[in-house]
């Protein structure tokens, strides 16, 4: 009786010290640059074993320059253990390289620190299962190669901030520029061109955070939008006392620097003088998920601009910018 | 207990310092004035599309909204004020932001939306105390462009200045995934604090501290793209101002922030104990600005320089983009002196650049940005106005056989000439402008250039004996890229006068567009305005705007020959206080 229970002891001994468990690794080819980002759609780790076969395992990562020179290992140490059995087991990125006992090198250190992302570049993530005890291999190294480039959101360009335009322009048309995200990502991204109102008393991020948007037109494949704004801008300050009586005390019209004519035109002090907007991109995936590296509010919308359409009467815009366009970027300190 | 506490600690602080306030010498009379304003506004928008169930324009605007501005400031005596900045509408119209989607709000959500405002700031002598909604600018790199609503002081005793705020800047909204879809957002509290020394015109110097923490737990179903937050910000700010307009001002700033609170801590992290503790997702970097410069009543000079880390994220400024080098170089100089002791000519030019992904060496992107604008009076009655700007982008080829090179140049003329007598004054003025925008393919190199020619002739004459101003303008715009055209030409039309004893002033205006795509039909589109001001006494004014705005498609969409009517009405009441 003692013979067979040695030797059965020594064949299940013997059959787990060589157990090797089938596993497939899944890296998309181009992840968030920020590693916190990953999510289960980023990696797939498949686990199988033989039928019968049951093993408590470990799963140990490394992430490998393409070059061979080593990134960041995973602390066995502290690797949770996990029971595999001959029933197919899936695991995703925190089972298998959990950021909180990564242990990055040298400046791949500093750089995570700095912004959560690695350099840009190519990466090799290595995965292999060992055994808890004494890290016995117990199954085969899978490697997947994978590129990280810290995407950047576009940068509206025009109207450029506190831009100011004619009326009787922008009521017909407005020109929207902005830069691509870059680097290139390879897939057809969407930009959506949002305009908002600056309504008098609001400031404009207020604006941006609550008003309804007067455009948001989905653009793809080019950096440029003409919009017909139809809004029915009107003049104002034709009744302004000083403006008329500027007229009848002066019948040319001199330089556009108010310091120049200080009692001559003095421009309209009043904060309806300038329509005011704020405008940026929103940027969406080819899934039509907010785009966004690392961007904190996870929305994909970049730094906004905001312009103003100037409502004076032209004669009276060369007396200087209207106070509106002074008045609303003076936050209060 | 907690909320309770700190409004309470913060009254105490200003009560005390009223009253250090109240027993320096005060020989202020007692008198009581009031200015500011109070009125209501309402809106109406309306929108009919054919054929019926068309549904290629949306709406621009809630159909009806209701808002409120209460906003009197209260001055007792010399010392002490009390203004109020109540701003509120009735229906929440968010669209970017956590509060987007929601239709019907909690009243702490109504009360924190960025919509509406509810600020009290009553101040003695250098005291202020801080209620409900504020907007506070600290500095660029600390805190500026997130509203509170919350309670805090300014206080600036002599040159000395103690700034303090706390209060929440979004509530905990439950994710909802509609229609309409809620993103949702956690309760988000935000503290913040500077220091600093102030000699007006002389020099400031300030440390400034901002603090935001998500409340993991304020919501049952949370946001699906954002974790819960924490995030914390310093900064050295200091201005100084010398002889003959030189100005220096400079800022460095270090942030800690941490994109998921769930992640476990992790003191291998960068922490700031007590103020933020290191998890697995904290990042810590840096961002620096400064200037230098000249101001003086005929030239200016400044340069500017901006460095933000790829890593640094402040809660004040939530849109800030990182990674990145700005400098600019502007100037403005007037020049050629004309008889009465003025300047024919002005030129306001800057030029700089930007590049992003700076801590990647491979992947910078460099955009140069030139702007000139050139003014020159030539006489009475002639003058010219040249501009030009010029926004470079190009980034490094990366996987792509090409980098990414997008170039705009727009170059603009603008001749004006007045002539008149006693009776009218007659303004021409003749705007083109001509823009070419080209962008490089990264695959094939092929450059796809898009010009742009824009041509405005206004004419107003101005007649010095009556009531009446018409104007007009006429456009013509033509943009072209291979295999793509638009032709679209404007006339404008409109006039204003003053009626009831001048206390009324009316505006009409009438546009026709006229637009063209390729070779599809052209589009139609007549927008009409009017919109009145009427002084019903020197303290309440009544304002009306009336607009529509048809527009007929041609056969450039699906279904052909469709149309939209928007109609806009907007009035309101405005009382201003005070003499």
């Amino acid at each position: 009786m003692k013979k067979i229970f040695l030797i059965v002891t020594f064949a299940l001994v013997a059959k787990t010290s060589t157990a090797q468990f089938n596993t497939q690794l899944v890296v998309i080819p181009n992840p968030p640059g920020a590693l916190a980002d990953w999510d289960n759609k980023t990696l797939t780790y498949l686990v199988s074993g033989g039928i019968g076969l049951t093993a408590q395992v470990i799963v140990k990562a490394t992430i490998k320059t393409v070059d061979g020179e080593v990134v960041a290992t995973k602390n066995l140490a502290k690797a949770p253990i996990i029971i595999a059995g001959s029933t197919n087991l899936i695991l995703y990125v925190n089972d298998v390289m959990p950021l909180p006992i990564m242990i990055f090198n040298g400046k791949y250190k500093s750089s995570m620190d700095k912004s959560g992302k690695l350099p840009a570049g190519s990466y090799q993530l290595c995965v292999q299962l060992v055994n808890p005890t004494d890290y016995r291999i117990m199954s085969e190294e899978k490697c997947r190669i994978f590129n990280l480039a810290s995407y950047q959101l576009p940068i509206p360009v025009m109207p450029a901030s506190e831009t100011i335009l004619d009326l009787e322009k922008a009521q017909s048309v407005i020109t929207f520029r902005w830069t691509p995200v870059t680097p290139n990502t390879g897939m057809m991204l969407t930009y959506r061109v949002t305009v908002f109102e600056i309504l008098p008393g609001q400031t404009a991020m207020q604006a941006l955070r609550s008003n309804q948007p007067l455009l948001a037109k989905d653009i793809v494949g080019t950096t440029q939008y003409i919009w017909q704004p139809q809004l029915g801008m009107t003049q104002c300050c034709t009744g302004d006392p000083d403006f008329d009586l500027r007229m009848k005390k002066d019948t040319t019209r001199k330089t556009i620097n108010p310091d120049l004519e200080p009692d001559v035109l003095v421009r309209a002090d009043t904060d309806v003088d300038a329509y005011a907007f704020i405008w940026t991109i929103q940027t969406f995936d080819s899934q039509r998920r907010p785009f966004g590296d690392g961007n904190v509010n996870g929305d994909g919308i970049s730094e906004p601009n905001v312009f103003f359409v100037d409502r004076r009467p032209a004669a009276m815009r060369r007396s200087g910018p209207p106070a509106r366009s002074t008045n609303l970027t003076g936050k209060k300190n | 207990m907690r909320k309770i506490k700190k409004p309470s600690i913060v009254c105490l602080l200003f009560l005390g310092c009223v009253f250090t306030a109240h027993a320096q010498k005060d020989s202020a009379k007692s008198n009581f004035s009031i200015s500011g304003t109070m009125g209501i506004s309402y809106e109406y928008y309306g929108l009919s599309r054919k054929p019926t169930g068309w549904t290629g324009f949306t709406p621009r605007k809630p159909w009806n909204q209701l808002r409120f501005v209460f906003s009197p400031n209260m001055q007792f005596g010399k010392n002490f004020s009390l203004p109020f900045n109540f701003n509120f509408a009735m229906k929440p119209t968010n669209y970017a932001g956590p509060y987007a989607g929601i239709n019907k709000q909690s009243f702490g959500q109504f009360i924190t939306n960025p919509m509406n405002s509810f600020g009290l700031n009553p101040k003695y002598k250098w005291a202020e105390l801080q209620l409900g909604t504020q907007y506070l600018n600290y500095s660029n790199l600390s805190t500026g462009d997130i509203g509170v609503f919350g309670a805090g002081v300014d206080l600036r005793p002599g040159t000395y200045v103690l700034k303090f705020f706390t209060g929440l800047s979004q509530q905990g909204i439950n994710y909802f995934n509609g229609p309409p879809t809620v993103n949702g957002a956690y309760k988000r509290k935000n503290w913040m604090m500077s220091i600093g020394k102030v000699k007006e015109g002389k020099y400031e110097a300030a440390v400034n501290f901002v603090k935001a923490k998500d409340d993991s737990n304020s919501v049952t179903t949370p946001p699906v793209s954002v974790k819960p937050q924490e995030g914390f910000t310093m900064s050295f700010a200091g201005k100084a101002f010398f002889n003959k307009g030189w100005y220096v001002n400079a800022e460095v700033a270090q942030s800690l922030y941490t994109k998921n609170l769930q992640n476990p801590e992790d003191s291998s992290k960068p922490s700031f104990k007590p103020f933020i503790e290191g998890h697995t997702s904290t990042v810590k970097d840096y961002a620096a600005e400064g200037a230098v410069g000249k101001k003086g009543q005929n030239f200016d000079i400044g340069a500017k320089l901006k460095y933000i880390g790829a890593g640094f994220q402040t809660p004040g400024y939530p849109f800030m983009l990182p990674d990145r080098v700005d400098y600019m170089l502007n100037t403005r100089f007037n020049a050629v002196k004309d008889k009465n002791g003025g300047y024919k000519m002005n030129v306001v030019a800057s030029v700089g650049q930007r590049i992003n992904n700076v801590s990647n060496t491979t992947l910078k992107a460099k955009q140069f940005i030139g702007t000139l604008n050139w003014f020159t009076q030539f006489n009475e009655h002639w003058n010219l106005n040249v501009s030009f700007n010029n926004f470079g982008f190009e980034t490094p080829s990366g996987i792509n056989p090409y980098g990414i090179k997008n170039v705009s140049n727009d170059f603009g003329l603008n001749p004006s000439v007045t002539w008149g007598n006693d009776k009218v004054i007659h303004l021409m003025s003749l705007n083109y402008n001509y823009s070419k925008y080209t962008e490089r393919d990264v695959i094939t190199a092929i450059i796809t250039s898009n010009n742009t020619h824009t041509a405005m002739l206004t004419y107003v004459p101005t007649f010095l004996m009556k009531s009446i101003s018409p104007d007009f303008s006429l456009l013509y715009f033509y943009n072209s890229v291979p295999g793509f055209k638009l032709t679209l030409i404007t006339f404008s039309a409109g006039v204003s006068m003053q009626a009831a004893k001048k206390k009324m002033n009316l505006r009409a205006q009438l546009q026709y567009h006229y637009s063209k795509t390729g070779s599809f039909k052209n589009n139609n589109n007549i927008i009409a305005t009017l919109s009145d001001d009427w002084k019903i006494s020197d303290r309440i004014t009544w304002n009306i705007y009336i607009g529509t705005n048809h527009f007929k498609y041609g056969n450039e969409i699906v279904p052909n020959n469709a149309s939209y009517l928007e109609s806009n009405v907007r009035t309101g009441f405005l009382y201003r206080f005070g003499k």
